[in-house]
């Protein structure tokens, strides 16, 4: 079992690119396909889960990203304990759709400045050309070889989801490829 | 390598996917009155053509659904894409 302590990130430093550890932070994983499922969901989040692919959601201090077509993610400051209990009441105990807890599984690197791209370009498949101009855009892809989910929120400002069993992994590479900016 | 057209999430790498391997192999209705050749050939035999094969696609890496792919196996070329369920575009 990984130690709660696990990964061991510092905030970093490097020319046009600034990396930090937002955690910890709730993380639900939202499944459902229904018409119910989606008007249940917006009035507990009082935001509408994205339906157009690779894009996401954002209120106040929620964010809600795409993840598949009947599959979202949402995180942010005001997701909380509370929250997934009253989603699960609504939703996982009427059989609409699942709500699952997913904080532990997942962990955010913020990384924000102008070489972003630059770094992320050097290890992931995916053409980041029409990405990196969009903001609320989602990608999932791989970065070194590991599963990502990328949160573009704003110009040269995202959020790299990562399983926390990489976690460590991939902030070392990150950071050897930093190091050569 | 190639680019696929994921039916969900666009245009993506090829190392994002998995192969699934042929599409349309139907499961026999009555499985239990199949004679041993006749399984074994539903579940194993498999046509590997060379040129234009309906496949399964499985998008692993990202938005984690299977769709179908028309390939040709000779040169990778991709000439339709297609969701689970659908009928192929093409004959």
């Amino acid at each position: 079992m990984l130690s709660i302590n696990y990964p061991k990130i510092e905030n970093k430093s490097y020319p046009n690119l600034e990396l930090s550890l937002i955690e910890p932070m709730h993380k639900l994983n939202l499944r459902g396909k229904n018409r119910e499922f989606f008007t249940k969901v917006g009035k507990q989040l009082s935001i509408m889960l994205p339906v157009e692919s690779n894009t996401s959601a954002t209120i106040k201090n929620i964010s809600a990203l795409w993840l598949s077509p009947d599959e979202w993610l949402i995180y942010g400051k005001d997701v909380d304990k509370n929250l997934e209990l009253s989603l699960n009441k609504e939703i996982s105990n009427l059989n609409i759709g699942s709500i699952t807890d997913v904080s532990d599984q997942w962990v955010i690197i913020n990384m924000k400045g102008e070489n972003v791209f630059e770094i992320l370009s050097k290890g992931s498949p995916f053409n980041f050309n029409e990405f990196k101009k969009s903001k609320n855009v989602v990608a999932q892809t791989l970065l070194n070889h590991i599963d990502v989910i990328i949160h573009n929120q704003d110009t040269n400002n995202i959020n790299l989801l990562v399983r926390k069993s990489f976690s460590e992994h991939l902030w070392l590479w990150i950071n050897d490829s930093s190091s050569f900016l | 390598m190639f680019i696929i057209n994921c039916p969900f999430c666009g245009e993506r790498d090829q190392s994002e996917f998995s192969a699934g391997g042929e599409a349309h192999i139907i499961r026999p209705k009555q499985p239990t009155e199949l004679s041993d050749d006749e399984w074994a050939d539903f579940l194993f035999m498999r046509k590997n053509i060379k040129g234009i094969q309906f496949e399964r696609w499985y998008h692993a890496h990202g938005c984690r659904k299977w769709f179908n792919v028309v390939r040709d196996t000779s040169n990778d070329k991709i000439h339709a894409v297609y969701k689970m369920g659908e009928k192929p575009p093409i004959k």
